[in-house]
């Protein structure tokens, strides 16, 4: 049984303590017990439930203890891999300029100059974009 | 003509190669990472196990709110490092489906630079052939060139993140379990203190108390009726997800 579960256990122990303390409170109350009386059952019952919670955050703390690391290694992994999708998405980005370069030559060898400019500055961002990357 | 002739061939090309790359496996990666919005439930529960104290206090004794104030103050210092637990199979969730391709790469904008350029040189020999050739060899290459690299990285990510996964996951199960029975001895608490003052009342002289306090009772009842609810499904929740990511681990070809 690991530290954690101890906790929970005996604050489970708790727990049913409280709960069958209820269930008395509640037969002496119907057999007309005082109300002072009944007042401070209740007070009793809720300070073991108090306890019970104390203990279960106790093996909360312990639970998510040490998982630190492991949510760090996890982050570490996803930037890993995000890296490695901006490498693909590089990857796509020689595709788009090779779609410019055909375009390009398609205006040189129409011949017309003037067609030659607009194409020329997309490839010369481009370029630019992909030094950058 | 030299350039179509090279495009066809390109093109067959294409579709000749193209029939081997279908990649179900990875579709499952991508299904399973979009799953990650369920893991949004544990932190909503984490901030109801925060605000245990407030929905409480109206209904402690002086002396029992003395201890739940106390218990508050460290209840709220450790749900700060709670919260954070998601964080990191979030993220692991989320880059898993960004590499295995969730966001389809959009070849459509390759196709239209093309088609815009062919439309302003009718005579340039270009045409609609070419541009569909053009549109198979690009999702060739594409694939040719990523999808090694795409599915060599999801592999090995879901490799190296299977234990720290089934840590977290598991540590995260733990404590929904532990704020449900926190969420129960609330509940006690609250209906409790409504059962054991509701019989003391005079159903002549504190008919409004009454009235008030039987309305409280079956509002709070419905609450927390609601709240466990939540808690089963978070739970069966982060089952899925643990399951769902041992069987992906289990088709990683062995190499």
């Amino acid at each position: 049984m690991t530290e954690q579960e101890r906790f929970e256990a005996l604050a489970d122990n708790f727990t049913a303590a409280a709960n069958a303390m209820h269930v008395q409170l509640m037969k002496a109350i119907r057999g007309g017990l005082p109300p002072a009386q009944a007042q401070a059952l209740f007070d009793s019952e809720v300070a073991l439930r108090t306890r019970a919670d104390s203990l279960y955050l106790d093996a909360a703390a312990l639970a998510a203890d040490g998982y630190g690391a492991a949510t760090q290694q996890l982050l570490e992994l996803s930037a890993h891999a995000m890296r490695i999708v901006a490498k693909i998405d590089r990857i796509k980005d020689l595709l788009d300029l090779s779609a410019e370069l055909l375009t390009l030559g398609a205006a040189i060898a129409a011949g017309k100059p003037e067609h030659v400019l607009a194409p020329l500055e997309a490839l010369k961002h481009h370029l630019t974009a992909l030094g950058e990357g | 003509m030299k350039l179509l002739r090279l495009f066809l061939t390109l093109g067959l090309l294409a579709i000749l190669t193209g029939c081997a790359t279908s990649t179900p496996r990875m579709a499952e990666v991508r299904a399973f990472a979009a799953t990650a919005p369920q893991l949004e439930a544990y932190h909503e529960l984490t901030e109801r196990y925060r605000g245990t104290y407030q929905r409480e206090q109206p209904f402690l004794s002086p002396q029992a709110d003395l201890a739940e104030r106390e218990l508050d103050l460290r209840r709220q210092a450790a749900c700060d490092d709670f919260v954070q637990l998601q964080r990191g199979v979030q993220a692991y969730m989320r880059a898993l489906g960004r590499l295995a391709g969730d966001r389809q790469y959009d070849l459509e904008d390759q196709v239209k630079a093309l088609s815009g350029g062919i439309k302003a040189w009718p005579d340039t020999g270009l045409d609609e052939r070419h541009v569909n050739a053009y549109t198979g060899l690009a999702r060739l290459a594409t694939r040719a060139v990523t999808l090694p690299l795409q599915e060599r990285s999801v592999d090995e990510l879901m490799r190296e993140g299977a234990q720290p996964m089934q840590d977290v996951l598991d540590a995260m199960r733990t404590l929904l379990r532990l704020y449900d029975k926190t969420s129960d001895n609330e509940q006690r608490i609250v209906l409790g203190l409504l059962e054991t003052q509701l019989p003391y009342l005079d159903p002549k002289r504190d008919r409004l108390l009454i009235a008030l306090a039987k309305s409280e009772q079956q509002a709070r009842r419905n609450d927390y009726r609601l709240a466990g609810l939540r808690y089963t499904l978070a739970r069966q929740n982060l089952d899925a997800i643990a399951q769902q990511h041992r069987a992906l681990l289990g088709q990683i070809p062995q190499p």
